[in-house]
């Protein structure tokens, strides 16, 4: 029997793209349930039980989702501001370079330049010491590895805004945003009303699902909270990757239920945002 | 907003999107810049030149960063590119994307912690190879996503008229598509190069520590509070994107219009 090359195609695809995510689920849902893994003797729930009973998961889900939420509120609304009261200037040949220059740096160095700049010893607490507000480095506030994840927040700003600017301006721009404000100008509407009833909802609703993703890969972010974050609790990859990764072998199967009960629930989420929904289809 | 203010405003954006490349060069060209001090008393090549020279492999770590993103870059466009066309043609093409973004939407660190049991199976954890597929399996998604807005019934139709007038496959690609696609190619090159050269979680756990990437480097500077090395390895992490940023700018958007 010949394949032709869509099927070959279609063959790679599933190889490459859909079986080693399911494999690795598989894998993390049999680890859970004790039927792989060392030291694991047989199916059990016992793990499962023990997650939920220490709380760890809830814990670290909550804290994950508010400080992912806090971060794309905030950032979300900077972006918006930008790009409400700056269009015109962020067009211009400097600008438009420039505005490009924060995706430059991964979340790694965000990290480490965010460390730098508000840990105890870092630039901000010098400025403070020159300035005499305070007297030592430790009078300087936690402002890392701190309980309210300030330090983390600040990050994820720093990492995300930019990007929302971007795209809102692409936005901007391609859905005429610009001529339409001038009609409701023209037909009496006053600035205030111009950013609320027309700017404001064309750009959140043309890019709801992108902040929406946004949100979901700052609820899985792994180095910033690594870095910048506590010990307990811990954001949630950093929590699946220090229960898989311990020296004690017994929890290892316990990280693996948190590691599905995570990619359960970001399947779901992907599941709600990109099903395929029933429409007419306008193609080019 | 007032025209000043706006003025004073976009001053002060600049200052903020350059004050992290500049602190990080400056922090890398002073051996000693702890508290109290506002400025390091010393700039200097010399970090520059001991790590260099040194045996911390900084530059081999740089060498091989650049070796898998590269890898990772052209081979998960091409792929993308080729297989996001079988997607489309395919009668469940839209429940097939859905799948698409599975593996795109998870975190990656998870995603290789349940997947180093294969890897450890294969032969391929805790080295390159392990960490170029790895780093595929996430840059490929992205690319699959990116493509599927390429095709439409005027790509179709072009393909159409390449057979009606007995052109072969061959030609196909590199007489049609390839030259339509020019320009999202290359940026999807750059994406992927850039989703690669920035991996760290991933790379930590299939390369186990074996596989130093620049990512990997940096974070073992902090940890041992070697900022200055720090420094340095996130500069040459973060200039390479910078030049990117300038070809794309420059070349690629500037083709487009």
């Amino acid at each position: 029997m010949k394949i032709s090359k869509h099927q070959l195609g279609i063959v790679f695809f599933i190889l490459i793209g859909v079986v080693p995510f399911f494999g690795a689920l598989l894998y993390a849902v049999l680890y859970s349930f004790g039927i792989v893994g060392i030291l694991n003797e047989g199916f059990t729930f016992l793990f499962w039980k023990s997650v939920f009973h220490s709380g760890d998961f809830v814990k670290s889900l909550g804290y994950s989702m508010s400080i992912a939420l806090v971060s794309v509120i905030l950032s979300v609304g900077g972006a918006l501001w930008l790009a409400i009261n700056f269009t015109r200037n962020f067009q211009s040949r400097f600008f438009s370079f420039i505005i490009y220059l924060p995706l430059a740096i991964p979340g790694i160095v965000t990290a480490f330049f965010t460390f730098q700049l508000l840990s105890k010893g870092g630039l901000f607490s010098r400025i403070f010491h020159r300035l005499g507000w305070i007297e030592s480095a430790s009078g300087f506030p936690d402002l890392v590895n701190d309980t309210y994840a300030i330090g983390i927040v600040l990050a994820f700003i720093t990492l995300v805004l930019p990007f929302f600017l971007l795209l809102f301006l692409s936005v901007y721009k391609n859905e005429n945003i610009e001529q339409l404000s001038s009609l409701a100008k023209s037909l009496g509407a006053n600035s205030t009303q111009v950013i609320r009833r027309i700017i404001v909802p064309i750009l959140l609703k043309k890019t709801w699902i992108v902040i929406v993703l946004y949100f979901i890969f700052l609820l899985g972010s792994y180095e910033v909270p690594l870095i910048l974050g506590q010990e307990h609790p811990q954001m949630l990859s950093v929590l699946i990757i220090r229960e898989i990764k311990q020296y004690d072998l017994t929890k290892i199967s316990e990280g693996y239920a948190i590691a599905v009960m995570y990619t359960i629930m970001v399947s779901l989420a992907a599941l709600i945002l990109f099903l395929p929904k029933k429409k007419i289809s306008h193609e080019t | 907003m007032k025209p000043k203010s706006k003025h004073i405003f976009l001053v002060f954006l600049t200052i903020l999107i350059f004050f992290p490349f500049i602190f990080l060069v400056l922090l890398s060209m002073a051996p000693e810049w702890r508290f109290p001090n506002i400025l390091p008393q010393y700039f200097g090549p010399d970090n520059w030149q001991t790590i260099l020279r040194s045996e911390t492999g900084l530059l081999h770590s740089f060498l091989i960063s650049l070796l898998i993103s590269l890898s990772v870059g052209i081979v998960s466009t091409l792929f993308g590119f080729l297989i996001s066309r079988s997607l489309y043609y395919h009668p469940q093409r839209k429940w097939l994307n859905l799948f698409t973004y599975f593996p795109y939407i998870l975190a990656p660190v998870v995603f290789g912690a349940c997947l180093s049991f294969f890897f450890l199976k294969m032969g391929i954890f805790g080295n390159i190879t392990g960490v170029i597929i790895a780093q595929f399996l996430i840059a490929f998604p992205y690319a699959l996503i990116f493509f599927s807005s390429f095709w439409n019934k005027k790509i179709k139709s072009y393909e159409d008229l390449v057979a009606t007038l007995g052109g072969n496959q061959w030609q196909k690609y590199s007489r049609v598509l390839f030259p339509l696609a020019k320009s999202m190619l290359l940026i999807c090159f750059f994406q992927t190069f850039l989703i690669s050269w920035f991996e760290y979680g991933l790379t930590s756990i299939i390369g186990v520590g074996k596989v130093q990437t620049l990512t990997i480097k940096v974070f073992l500077f902090i940890k041992e509070a070697n900022y200055y090395y720090g420094a340095i390895s996130s500069c040459l992490l973060i200039f390479p994107p910078v030049l990117l940023l300038y070809i794309n700018k420059k070349y690629v958007f500037k083709n487009r219009v």
